[in-house]
Formats: structure tokens, sequence, C-alpha cells
């Protein structure tokens, strides 16, 4: 019986490759429709009561197939203020690593911009996965966020987890947001905004924020502690025009400022799409130069506060804490967040 | 005929081994790979997000006229305790910074009232003008550490307690000028030690804000430990979770307790000890106040961590120095 073994064979050999396509195209699917970046706009409300208000709020995660409704019921003890039609945006990109500071760090960080009206707060894990210690942190806010990770490559040569050193640290997640503002925002389209790299230990007066507001393409101004010195800032002349950095170190970079120091039109940013914080050979001190230089001249950038003569952001370091009495195998619970 | 069959089949099992071997080797070869999924995912998930947004604003506007239909009759709030917060503080160069972002966190905390004592023997232009434009509810008070007392340029922070004279002054003000006041309202609140390096959030406030004598938590990021704790059983403190003398009275960090404004009156005498050994200056302020079976847990049974000792660098100054040497230091007029 040819006729019947025939048969036998094309089924034997159909059914495998069935079931594997199915399979595969089951896992394809599934990554798809897993929510990697969150994106949450919460737009609305601002009243501050006093004690905090008790909210209900309904999360909604998409798996395979259902929509999972979650109802919870959260305590929110302050609210940001409400959004205006007529101001413009903030974006604050923050890239951050784990460490044990890390959840204090974006809690003050977190109580500062609350007080911003108007603010989107872009925030970047360097890591493999966004860590739940973040998601739950950005949540519980109240803030209006958006949530993105990228891991930037260890450097294999060396041992344990150093990463790669040619690589400033936050470049690429900076580059991240960045890509992101330029996919999430048409170019054409008259939604006023303001970026600004906001690294999480630094700290900011909340005149800052205000003055960065009526930035038109680059606006510059004075950073406290960095460069060695009290303060580093951009040289005005008398027609109030940059025309060079009061800094001892490399004075002559295209542009002396540390990163907490300019902010950029998010016209600027839509417009010239290809301009990116340089990953590789960037020699200490020229990032922001990287990035500057393919948006503005020296002429175009605006001085802010009051001329460049006010200090409204101190480039402030957290010391690392001494963890001595952890001992080799811990003696804390680990299952505390700290 | 059956030969050719034989054949054929033989050629398709070898053709179905090689494509299944290749697909294999192929599938081993991506383990290593990162997925490069990210160019699919954005609109998919731009659109689930956008919806999502829609669905909650939408479901927000029907609260709201929900809302609005019932009758106004809810019962007038109770006016919350007030929360003195005593802070010492000390010029260097990041105090202003310090000084900023403490009070960028205050300001969110309703009925909350900052008592910031300056080390100095006078009160200071740059926190004057400060607290000035802080928004607020202030008292500014300053009282000088005596030299001896005083750590000295290179002395390491543990060496000497600081701001015990400094927090008993912020007392002093607080007992005479509830003194002044009448009415039990004025008599009800917390007072909570808060330096101005550490970082709060705002959950810890609200959890202090009803003690009734001491409350305690946990503190993160202090005594060479991730955390140090109180240790709760049945709703009591029974030990102290700590990496550092455990044997003390109360082996507690500054930012780990608060004490009720009640207390604080009853005892007029309570008072830091400046002259303490390292380590026991709480212990020496909350001796005479409360035992250990007294204290009032809070943060989840102390297992929760709602403040961290963290500490600023001391930003480097060489460049500064080295101007400052040749005369051209920067404007001491723009205050850092």
């Amino acid at each position: 019986m040819p006729k019947r073994r025939d048969i036998l064979a094309i089924v034997l050999i159909v059914l495998p490759w069935t079931l594997l396509i199915t399979v595969w195209h089951q896992s394809a699917i599934a990554p798809l429709l897993a929510i990697r970046k969150g994106m949450q706009y919460d737009g609305i409300e601002g009243k501050k009561e006093a004690g905090g208000q008790v909210q209900d709020s309904k999360e909604y995660c998409a798996s395979d197939k259902d929509i999972v409704e979650v109802v919870r019921t959260e305590y929110v003890y302050t609210r940001p203020p409400p959004w205006s039609d007529v101001l413009p945006t903030i974006h604050i990109i923050t890239p951050t690593y784990s460490r044990p500071v890390q959840k204090a760090e974006l809690t003050r960080l977190a109580n500062t911009f609350l007080h911003v009206p108007n603010l989107h707060w872009i925030l970047v894990e360097d890591s493999q996965r966004r860590t739940a210690l973040v998601t739950r942190l950005l949540r519980d806010t109240g803030l209006n966020y958006t949530h993105l990770n990228v891991e930037t490559p260890r450097n294999y040569k060396l041992r344990g987890d150093t990463r790669d050193p040619r690589i400033p640290r936050g470049t690429m997640q900076r580059n991240l947001a960045l890509r992101w503002l330029r996919e999430t925002f048409n170019a054409n389209s008259s939604q006023p905004g303001i970026v600004y790299f906001a690294d999480d230990d630094n700290t900011y007066s909340l005149e800052l924020f205000e003055e960065m507001r009526s930035t038109r393409k680059v606006s510059v101004w004075p950073v406290a502690f960095v460069g060695g010195l009290r303060y580093e800032s951009p040289k005005v002349n008398a027609a109030g025009k940059v025309y060079g950095w009061k800094t001892v170190f490399d004075p002559h970079r295209p542009f002396a400022i540390d990163m907490a120091g300019f902010a950029i039109n998010l016209r600027l940013i839509l417009f010239k799409p290809q301009a990116y914080f340089k990953l590789r050979g960037v020699k200490g001190g020229y990032q922001e130069s990287s990035l500057l230089r393919e948006l503005v001249t020296l002429n175009d950038l605006e001085p802010k506060a009051a001329n460049c003569t006010k200090i409204l952001v101190w480039h402030t370091r957290t010391e690392k804490p001494v963890l001595v009495n952890e001992g080799k195998k811990g003696f804390t619970d680990p299952n505390v967040e700290i | 005929m059956a030969a050719r069959m034989k054949l054929k089949l033989k050629t398709v099992f070898v053709l179905y081994f090689m494509v299944s071997l290749m697909g294999l080797v192929y599938a081993l070869m991506q383990l290593g790979q990162r997925c490069d999924c990210t160019e699919h995912d954005l609109p998919k998930e731009r659109t689930i997000s956008r919806l999502r947004g829609e669905l909650h604003r939408l479901q927000e506007q029907m609260r709201k006229s929900e809302a609005t239909k019932q009758p106004q009759k809810q019962p007038a709030k109770p006016s919350l305790p007030t929360i003195f917060v005593i802070t010492p503080t000390y010029a260097r160069l990041v105090q202003k910074a310090e000084l900023t972002r403490l009070s960028q966190t205050l300001l969110h905390v309703p009925q909350l009232h900052w008592i910031l004592v300056e080390d100095s023997p006078h009160k200071t232009p740059l926190v004057t003008d400060f607290l000035a434009k802080s928004g607020l509810s202030y008292t500014h008070l300053h009282t000088p550490t005596p030299k001896d007392r005083k750590l000295q340029e290179g002395d390491p922070s543990w060496l000497k307690p600081r701001g015990a004279e400094q927090r008993n002054e912020g007392l002093r003000w607080l007992r005479e000028d509830r003194r002044a006041q009448q009415g039990a309202d004025s008599q009800q609140g917390v007072v909570y030690f808060a330096d101005d390096d550490n970082t709060y959030s705002l959950q810890l406030f609200e959890e202090m804000r009803n003690t009734q004598r001491v409350s305690v938590w946990p503190v993160g990021l202090v005594g060479g430990m991730r955390y140090e704790r109180p240790v709760v059983e049945g709703g009591k403190v029974v030990r102290f979770h700590t990496g550092w003398r455990p044997s003390r009275p109360f082996p507690l960090d500054m930012a780990g307790f608060a004490v009720s404004l009640r207390l604080v009156l009853d005892n007029q005498d309570a008072c830091f000890d400046g002259d303490a050994p390292m380590g026991f200056l709480e212990s020496s302020f909350l001796q005479g106040l409360v035992t250990m079976d007294e204290l009032e847990p809070k943060a989840d049974n102390c297992s929760k961590v709602l403040v961290w000792h963290t500490r600023t660098e001391k930003p480097k100054m060489k460049r500064e120095e080295a101007l400052q040497a040749q005369g051209l230091g920067s404007d001491t007029a723009v205050e850092v």
C-alpha cells in the first residue's frame, strides 16, 4: 500500500510543521502585546486637599487576549498643579540606575517636580527591564510621566558589573528619550515644549523651570559646583548675547556647559532629528557639545537667570552610603525596599 | 513505483531534517542576541496607552459629575495637628541647595511649621532671604555651637555630635511660644527633628501626625546598613535592629522618631545632651520621656522605609581655590 504510506508520510511531515508554526506565531505575538513602555498622561485635577485624598484608580494591563481590570485605592498625598493649556510643557529627561540611594534621590526629585505645572517626566532606567521599584515610585507620585529603559552594554572585558567606560553614563538613556520624543510628537504640531536633562542627584530651584519655559531655541544659565568651581556660567555681553564660557576646565569647548545648564525647545529637537549625544569617542566634558553643536550656534543661545548672574541649579552629588555592617550575607531583610 | 515512492520519501525526510536542523541552529544563534522588537512595539503601545488615558479621563469626568449631583453635606474636617520640624543648619557650600530641596518637600505637607536654627552667632542673609521666599510657615532662630564642641576642618563627621545646641534652641522657642498660646488646639502637635541633608517622603509626615507620645519607624542608609529599624511584635517595639551598638537605650537615628508636642511641653527639661558619647544623642533626649514599650510603631509596623539618611558630597573646589589664590575667584556677590 503505497497510498497509505504516502498519506502517513505526508501527515508525519506536515504535523510537526503546523505545530511549530503555531507555537512560533504565538510567541511572536506575545512580546508585541506586552507593554514594555508605559505611557501615562494624568493631565487633570490639581486640587491640593489637606491631608491628601483617597482616589480610586483603575489600571489596565493587556495580556495576550483579555484586558484585565484592576481596581486600586490609592492614598494620594499631593497632586501636581492643574494642567494649563497655555504653558509650554517641560519634558524632563532623567537617566537613572539602581543603587542604594536611588529611591531616595527619585523621591526628593519627585517632590520638587510636583510643584511644577505642565511637567512631563521621562525617566529612563539603565537596566534590561523596567524595575518594580521605579514603576511603583512613578505611579505613586501622581506625576505625568513616561517610563523607559535601555541598558548600557557591559564591558565584558572587565569583570563584574562595570559598564562600557567608553560610553559616558546616561548617554544611551538620554538618546532613547530623545528618540521617544521624536516618535511621539509631530514636527508640525503646535504643542509647545521644552526639553531639559535633569540628573537624579542634582538640586533644582522652582524658579529654574519658569526661566526655561520661555526658551525659543536653546537657553543657558549658570550651574553651581561644576568644573571644580563654585559655579560655571556662560559669559554674557552687554547686548545680552553669550560670547564665551566662564570656566577653568577647557573653556574653549564649543559648549563649555554642564548637562543641567541648558534647555532646548522641543521644536528644535524635532526639526533636527539626527541630533543625538555622541556615544563613543567623546572627550571628558564634551558630551553636551556633541549634541548642542548640531542644534544651535553660540549666537543663538538665550541667557536666563538674570543674564546668567543667579544660581538656580546646583550640581550636588550624594555620598555613597557605607554599608559595612551589612557584612557578606546581608544583615537587613532584602525584601524591604530602600 | 514503490522504489520511486521510497526514494521520494527519503529525499523528503532528508529535506525535512536539514530544514529543521537549520532552523534549530538559527534559533540557537538568536538566543545570544538582543531582541530588537522596539520598532514594532511603539505604534501599538502608543494606541493602547492613549486609549487608556482617554478612558481614565472619561471616568474622571463621570466621577466629577456624580460628585456634583450629590448634596454637599460633607462633615467639616477636624483641624490637623501641626507638625513642628526642627532643622539645625550651618553655613557651607551646599547649604542653600540642601535647604532648597528640603523646603520643596516640606511645602507639600499641610499644617507644618518649620523651625530652622542656624549654627551661627547671628542670622545670615542667605537663610533669611531664603526663608522669606520659601512660602513656608517658619521660625528663624540661631545659636552658635561652643568652640570645643564644634567640628574642625578635617574632623570626621562622627567625631562630635552636631546640632544639639540648635535643636535645644528650637525646643526652647517652641516651649516658650506655646506657653503664650491659648486654646487646646495649640497644644496639639508633633515635633520632628529633620536634618537638612536627609530625604523625606511625603507619607512619613502623615504617619507621624497622630503621635500620642513617641512614634518610631525605620530609617534607610544609616548605621552602616541598608536600613535600621525597631522590631515590632504584637504591635509593640521589642528591640531594635541595628548593626551598631544595639545596647544603647534608644539605638535610633534622629530621623527615626517624632515626639508629641504634649510630651515636649510636659517635660520642660528634656533636651539633647551635647556632651553625650557618639550615638547617644537621641537617647539622651528620649530617655526621660518614654520607655521602649510605650513607643508607637509607624510605617506599617516598621516594615517600610519612608526616610533616608542621605549625605551630600562636599563639592570639589580645587580650581576655585587656585583661582582665589590668584585673586581671580568667582564673584562672591553671586550667592551659591
